[in-house]
């Protein structure tokens, strides 16, 4: 039994921090017996960030990795008809994260397609998967994380995709036409990418990240004491202090890597009193000089400024050559929705390039579009000059470290680290 | 029969006599909203605590009969507040502490205020009430944001602080000071105590404070003798109508800090409550804090009681 825990999301406005182990629902599992007794083998057999096969990952399915990529079955029933009219007299049901697509575009969408379309929003990863087991709720799209489609399959609350409805993949970037967590595309398409860097606001911080010999070093600067954060989530986090400490495989399950990096951030907390949390505003309101930040949020700090503030105080720093944490959301159809047809239509219409940038322009997280070139989100006013480092390159998903979905064993040891942090002893 | 139950019943007479079942009835709406709103919210946080999680997706799976409940997750806790591998220990001092320092802070702030209201404000008592409970009418949220932005490093309050040459450099209020979260607690608690208190002052028979004056006691002994020994219960009162809920605060906490080394109870349980696998862990933990809250409660009813009795005043 047991699964990795779902990663933090950067639309999950959580306040609370994660804080308790998991020592108890490991202990009580059938697996978790194996997973404790024999944690030392299991992390090695997970080393090096290759897939765990079924069994070892301790999940009951593969764990996807770039170099081990999964193909999850599909059952021909399960796919819907080529060439069926959208339904009539529908009411698309959305199921997504608080703010986190534009509602000019699914106007626009339901104008299009004669249908209303109502939006469910969730606030955790955990509460919406929570909500869509009971099998109680039938909506049709829902936004999954890539560490959670293999759940969602295993559980089969995904519908196959009929790549007839979905012309516009190809407008994506070619990786993920095929992507490694769901190849052949069978139930998920791209719609968000991002990446995580430093923010720093420019009138405090005279350092520049990137003349440093390892810009993730710059929290341990005790001239920033009592001004930095980081993300309020133990992925993030650790592997801040993995990066810190020149380890690049943020899926690691190295108990020797995971002990050092926790220690690398305990010192943060006496050195710099860091803050955990995942604040907007924070860089924005002068609160923060140093941020650990998603790019998506920080393509929107700009407009939080106060009124005759120069957008260009505020920095964003991730390594140019992409080597850095990288991640992307997806799309899919759910199974229990009753309006399949315009549910595969409504991811169509979200790949299309302008509707894509719409909503793009609206939310700050950026969509994989093969139109998009390095310097175009800045020249076309998407992108403050300032922030041009907050632009997502294809490149990144090559050269990036994604963190991926953990098995059990390697998840608790992760969390057990970043609870011994955030305890705060 | 007591003589004095005899008594009342006389003096109502037989064209006043209420049925037996007319008290009992009045009361079924209130135990009504008690079953529906605290027992049985209470019994699934029971049945989570000694339940088990949903393989797939984590989330908690109560299990409702009481016989086949399970005891790993208190065994859990129980092993990280007390094991050999405690890390649970420093939020709960933290917590009893910041409680202890804020429900303090609270009565030393509410009662001159509602002693104030209560006794001198004369016919504008109605006004100064108003101006006391006016901070409910804002939400705590909004509250605790404004108060971010008037700590933060450009603020008004280390602006003033500057200006009046107490400091020379900004204090950076919201990374981890204690301090500011007690304030913070002390702040969106006070009101509470405020208007207990002045219940409570409100109700002292001035003729006894008159008495006192005519038998040659000043101002300050009056006080002393008189009225603070009357308002005791109400103390009591105010102050665990604070430390109640600030025992579980966690929002005040998230929004002056989010540093870990000011993480109370509150936020563990939070936290646990929204982490994929430990609901379990997170409702025994509020049944801890409970029991840990029971200890004033019964200790408050118990004083109340010797009260009424004539004990204490």
């Amino acid at each position: 039994m047991g699964r990795a825990h779902m990663n933090r999301h950067p639309r999950e406005r959580r306040l609370e921090r994660p804080a308790l182990s998991r020592r108890a629902f490991l202990a009580r599992s059938a697996g978790s017996a194996l997973a404790v007794s024999a944690l030392g083998s299991l992390l090695d057999a997970c080393a090096g960030g290759g897939q765990a096969s079924p069994s070892a990952s301790g999940t009951g399915y593969p764990l996807a990795r770039p170099s081990s990529p999964v193909s999850w079955p599909v059952t021909s029933g399960d796919v819907i008809g080529s060439g069926l009219e959208p339904e009539e007299n529908a009411t698309l049901q959305l199921y997504t994260w608080e703010e986190y697509i534009y509602t000019k575009v699914v106007d626009a969408f339901a104008a299009k397609y004669h249908c209303k379309v109502e939006i469910t929003t969730f606030g955790t990863m955990n509460e919406a998967l929570a909500k869509l087991g009971t099998g109680q709720v039938s909506f049709d799209v829902f936004w999954p994380t890539v560490d959670v489609v293999g759940k969602m399959v295993t559980a089969k609350l995904l519908r196959p995709l009929n790549h007839s409805y979905i012309g516009n993949i190809d407008q994506v970037w070619p990786q993920f036409q095929n992507p490694f967590y769901d190849q052949d595309w069978h139930y998920t398409v791209p719609y968000t990418v991002y990446t995580t860097g430093i923010a720093y606001r420019k009138d405090h911080v005279s350092q520049n990240p990137s003349a440093l010999a390892n810009p993730w070093s710059m929290f341990w600067n005790p001239a920033y004491k009592g001004y930095e954060s980081i993300l309020d989530d133990y992925r993030e986090g650790i592997g801040l202090g993995l990066l810190k400490n020149g380890v690049t495989n943020l899926n690691t399950t190295s108990q020797a890597q995971i002990n050092q990096a926790k220690n690398s951030l305990v010192e943060l907390i006496a050195m710099d009193k860091i803050q955990v949390n995942d604040s907007y505003t924070a860089i924005p309101d002068d609160q923060v000089w140093v941020q650990q930040a998603w790019s998506g949020a920080i393509v929107s700090a700009p407009s939080e400024l106060p009124k005759g503030q120069s957008p260009g105080v505020i920095g964003y720093w991730f390594p140019p050559d992409g080597r850095g944490p990288v991640n992307n959301d997806t799309m899919a159809v759910l199974a229990s929705g009753k309006n399949p047809v315009l549910a595969h239509l409504f991811l169509n219409y979200m790949l299309d390039y302008s509707n894509a940038m719409e909503n793009f322009a609206w939310l700050g997280y950026q969509p994989p579009q093969r139109q998009i070139t390095a310097t175009g989100l800045v020249k076309d006013g998407f992108i403050p000059s300032n922030l041009a480092s907050a632009t997502v390159l294809p490149s990144y998903f090559n050269a990036g470290y994604r963190e991926l979905e953990l098995s059990p064993s390697a998840d608790l040891a992760w969390n057990n680290a970043w609870q011994e942090f955030t305890a705060g002893t | 029969m007591t003589r004095t139950a005899e008594a009342g019943r006389r003096q109502a007479g037989p064209g006043t006599r209420q049925p037996r079942w007319l008290w009992p009835t009045l009361a079924v709406p209130g135990a009504g909203w008690l079953t529906v709103l605290f027992l049985l919210p209470f019994y699934v946080v029971l049945a989570v605590a000694g339940g088990t999680v949903n393989p797939l997706f984590l989330n908690a799976v109560p299990i409702w009969n009481p016989l086949d409940w399970q005891s790993g997750y208190v065994r859990q806790v129980f092993s990280d507040l007390f094991g050999a591998s405690a890390f649970l220990g420093p939020s709960v001092l933290r917590t009893l502490l910041y409680d202890a320092l804020a429900s303090t802070a609270c009565l030393l702030i509410a009662y001159p205020v509602a002693y104030f209201v209560a006794r001198q404000a004369g016919r504008r008592k109605g006004l100064y009430l108003v101006a006391v409970v006016a901070p409910f009418w804002v939400s705590y949220m909004m509250r605790m944001l404004a108060w971010q932005n008037l700590l933060q490093g450009n603020g008004l309050v280390n602006h003033a602080l500057t200006v009046a040459h107490l400091i020379t450099q900004p204090v950076n209020w919201l990374s981890g000071m204690p301090v500011t979260v007690i304030l913070g607690l002390v702040y969106g608690y006070v009101p509470y105590v405020i208007v207990v208190l002045y219940a409570g002052l409100d109700r002292i028979d001035g003729s006894l404070l008159e008495a006192a004056r005519d038998l040659g006691l000043g101002r300050t002994r009056t006080f002393l003798h008189v009225t603070l020994p009357l308002s005791r219960q109400v103390i009591y009162a105010g102050a665990l109508i604070t430390a109640l809920p600030m025992a579980g605060d966690f929002y005040t906490n998230t929004m002056l800090s989010g540093v870990p080394t000011t993480n109370m109870i509150g936020n563990v349980i939070s936290s646990s409550l929204s982490t994929p696998g430990q609901g379990g862990e997170g409702a025994v933990l509020v049944l801890f804090l409970l029991i840990v809250m029971l200890a004033p409660m019964i200790w408050y009813v118990r004083s109340t009681s010797r009260a009424e009795s004539g004990d204490v005043l």
